[in-house]
C-alpha cells in the first residue's frame, strides 16, 4: 500500500512572528513541522508498521532553509521524503487551491496513474489556518476526504474514522483510496531517537518539479497585526467581581 | 443581478441556529446590495414549519427532503449544491462555519472553479472580499476573490442582524435526485452526541482553567461554576496535554477558536497559543496568583489570587445571587 503525507512548515508556537513594512517579517521565526502535519505523518508511520509492504512518502513545499522539516519526517519513519518545488517560483501559502493544485500534481507525478490509497494531511497549517487543502486535494483527485479525524481504525476494506462535530462525533466509515485529514488527539506523535535522527541524515531528499501556470482562486490584499492587549481592570475581590459582571456588564 | 444561494444545514430534522444566522446575514448582505435576490437549499427531510418567522426577508428554499439526505453525505450534499447553484444561476454561495461546511466548501470551490472566502466579509456588499485572523490571532488578514462564482464560509462571530419579522419563503420541493448513490462513500455511521453542557465553541459563556488548576479534580470548580452559568468548561494547553481534560475542550491555537460573551481564564497564564483562541471573546476575566502573568494583559477584568480560594467563594456568591434572580 502507498501512502503520502502532506507537510509545510510554519513558525514555531512560541515564536514571535514579526511584521515589517507592511508584511510579515520571519527573520526571527524558528521554523517547525506544522502541528497537525505531525499526526498525519504519525498515524500514517503506524500504519505501515501495521501493515507489511507500505510504502510511507512525505511531500513537502518548504524552502530549502527548512529542509530540516523533511528530515524529521525521515526521523519519524517515512521511507521516502520529497521536497516539492513549482518551475514558475516560490508558492505563496495564502492560496489554498493554488497549493492543493500543486500538491497533486506532485502526487501524480511521481506515483503516475496508480494514485496512492491513502494521503494523510493535517485538519490546517498554523499560519493560514484556511483548513481547505485537504479537501480540495480529495476533489482534484476525485477521492472521498474526512476532515479533522480523531480516531482511525482499519476494517477490512474500510477504515472506520471518527471526528468532532459541533457538540458530538461523527463515526464515519470510508473506502481506499481517501483523503483524511488529522486533527489534535488522533494520537501521540513519537520522540525521535537520535539513530533515527541519524539514520535520516543519510537518506537523500528528492526534490520534484511541477509546473503552475493558473491563477490562483483567493489572493491575500492585505495583513495588519492585531493588538491583542486590553487595558486590565484589577478587581479587589470576588464581591466585586461578581456586583461588575452583573450590573456593568450585563452578563449574568 | 446577484443571485445568493444560502446552504441550510439541518441534523436530525432541525435547522441549525448558525444557518438562520447565516441566511438572516445574506438578507442583510442583500439589502445593502440592493440588486440581489437570496435563495436557500435545504437537504434533508424537514418540517419548515419550524423556519416561519425565523427567517428574515423573501426568498426561495429548494428543498430535498427525501431521507437519503437525512445523514450527511459528502458526495450526495456536494453534488445537489453544486446542481442547485448551476441550474439556478447563482453568483454567490454561503455557508455557516460548521464542521460540514469545512468539509464540503473546499470541494465544491474546486467543482464549481469558485473563490472560496472563509472569514467576516468586509466593506458594505460582498464585493469587497473578507477577513479572518491568522498566525494563531496575531494577524488579521483580508483576502480578495478572483473568480466570478464565490463560496463564502461566514465566520460565526459576526453579528446578526436583527429583523422585525420573518419574512415571505417559498418552499420548493425538489424532485427526488437522480443520483441514487446509496454506497457513496464516505458514509456516516452514527453520531454520538455529547450530553448536557453545550459545546464549548458555541457556549455563551466559557470556563476556562489551564495549570494553576493543579491537576482534573480542580476542574470540578469550573464544572460547577460553569453549570451555575450555563456555561461550557474550557482547557488550556498544558490542561489538555497532562490529560486532565480531553482534547475537544482545548482553547487556542491547536484547539478551538471561541467567541463567548464571557470568558473566565483561572490559573492560565496567557500563552500567546492560548490567547489566539479567545481573540473574539466579549468581556475576559482573568484569575491567577500571580499579578505578572501576562493573561492579565489580555484581560478585561483580573482578580489576583489563589484560584482554589477565589472560586469556591465566587461560587458561593453567585449562588446566593441567582437566588435572588
Amino acid at each position: 500500500m502507498n501512502i503520502a503525507v502532506c507537510v509545510c512548515s510554519v513558525p514555531d508556537t512560541a515564536s514571535v512572528v514579526g511584521y515589517l513594512d507592511g508584511a510579515i517579517d520571519y527573520s526571527r521565526v524558528n521554523v517547525v513541522m506544522n502541528p497537525y502535519d505531525e499526526y498525519a505523518l504519525e498515524e500514517a508511520v503506524r500504519f505501515k508498521e501495521c501493515i507489511e509492504g507500505t510504502m510511507v512518502t512525505v511531500f513537502s513545499f518548504t524552502p530549502d532553509s527548512a529542509k530540516e522539516v523533511l528530515r524529521k519526517a525521515l526521523a519519524m519513519g517515512a521511507d521516502r521524503a520529497v521536497r516539492v518545488r513549482c518551475s514558475e517560483g516560490e508558492l505563496h501559502p495564502s492560496d489554498p487551491f493554488l497549493t492543493a493544485l500543486s500538491l497533486s500534481r506532485a502526487i501524480s507525478g511521481f506515483y503516475g496513474a496508480l494514485l496512492p490509497d491513502l494521503v494523510f494531511c493535517g485538519k490546517q497549517s498554523t499560519d493560514f489556518q484556511s483548513a481547505q487543502v485537504p479537501s480540495m486535494l480529495a476533489e482534484l483527485f476525485g477521492m472521498a476526504s474526512v476532515s479533522g479525524i480523531t480516531s482511525l481504525h482499519a476494517s477490512g476494506d474500510f477504515l472506520r474514522v471518527e471526528r468532532e462535530i459541533e457538540g458530538g462525533i461523527e463515526a464515519i466509515d470510508v473506502t481506499f483510496p481517501a483523503v483524511l485529514s488529522a486533527e489534535k488527539g488522533l494520537n501521540e506523535p513519537r520522540n525521535t531517537s537520535i539513530r533515527a535522527v541519524m539514520d535520516a541524515r543519510k537518506k537523500t531528499v528528492e526534490l520534484l518539479e511541477v509546473s503552475l501556470h493558473e491563477e490562483p482562486f483567493v489572493v491575500l490584499s492585505g495583513i495588519v497585526p492585531l493588538e491583542r492587549k486590553k487595558i486590565c481592570c484589577f478587581v479587589p475581590d470576588e464581591h466585586e467581581l461578581l456586583r461588575i459582571l452583573s450590573h456593568d456588564c450585563n452578563l449574568l | 443581478m446577484n443571485k445568493f444561494l444560502v446552504f441550510l444545514e439541518q441534523r436530525e430534522g432541525i435547522v441549525k441556529q448558525s444557518s438562520i444566522s447565516a441566511w438572516n446575514r445574506v438578507q442583510e448582505l442583500a439589502a445593502l446590495d440592493g440588486n440581489s435576490v437570496v435563495s436557500g437549499i435545504l437537504a434533508g427531510p424537514v418540517d419548515t414549519l419550524q423556519l416561519d418567522g425565523v427567517l428574515a426577508g423573501d426568498g426561495v428554499i429548494y428543498h430535498a427532503g427525501e431521507d437519503g439526505f437525512g445523514v450527511y453525505n459528502q458526495e450526495k450534499y456536494t453534488r445537489v449544491v453544486a446542481d442547485t447553484f448551476k441550474r439556478e444561476a447563482c453568483t454567490a454561495l454561503f455557508f455557516a462555519d460548521t464542521a460540514l461546511s469545512r468539509e464540503i466548501a473546499p470541494r465544491l470551490s474546486v467543482r464549481i472553479q469558485a473563490s472560496l472566502l472563509s472569514g467576516s466579509t468586509t466593506g458594505k456588499g460582498v464585493a469587497d472580499g473578507v477577513s479572518r485572523r491568522v498566525y494563531s490571532g496575531s494577524f488579521l488578514a483580508s483576502f480578495v476573490p478572483t473568480r466570478q462564482p464565490r463560496i463564502y464560509i461566514l465566520s460565526s462571530s459576526a453579528p446578526v442582524p436583527a429583523f422585525p419579522d420573518g419574512g415571505r419563503i417559498h418552499f420548493i420541493d425538489m424532485e427526488p435526485q437522480q443520483c441514487s448513490v446509496e454506497d457513496f462513500f464516505p458514509v456516516v455511521r452514527n453520531i454520538i452526541m455529547g450530553e448536557g453542557p453545550p459545546d464549548v465553541a458555541e457556549a455563551r459563556i466559557v470556563v476556562a482553567g489551564g495549570r494553576g488548576m493543579g491537576g482534573a479534580e480542580g476542574f470540578a470548580l469550573l464544572e460547577q461554576l460553569a453549570l451555575l452559568l450555563g456555561g461550557a468548561v474550557g482547557a488550556s494547553r498544558t490542561a489538555v496535554d497532562a490529560g486532565w481534560r480531553p482534547h475537544s475542550e482545548q482553547i487556542g491555537q491547536t484547539g478551538k477558536t471561541v467567541a463567548p460573551a464571557l470568558y473566565f481564564a483561572c490559573g492560565i497564564s496567557g500563552a500567546v497559543q492560548h490567547l489566539a483562541g479567545i481573540g473574539s471573546a466579549g468581556v475576559v476575566v482573568a484569575i491567577n496568583s500571580d499579578r505578572d502573568a501576562p493573561v492579565f494583559d489580555a484581560a478585561d477584568y483580573g482578580l489576583v489570587g489563589d484560584v482554589h480560594i477565589v472560586l469556591p467563594k465566587l461560587i458561593d456568591l453567585l449562588k446566593e445571587f441567582l437566588k435572588k434572580q
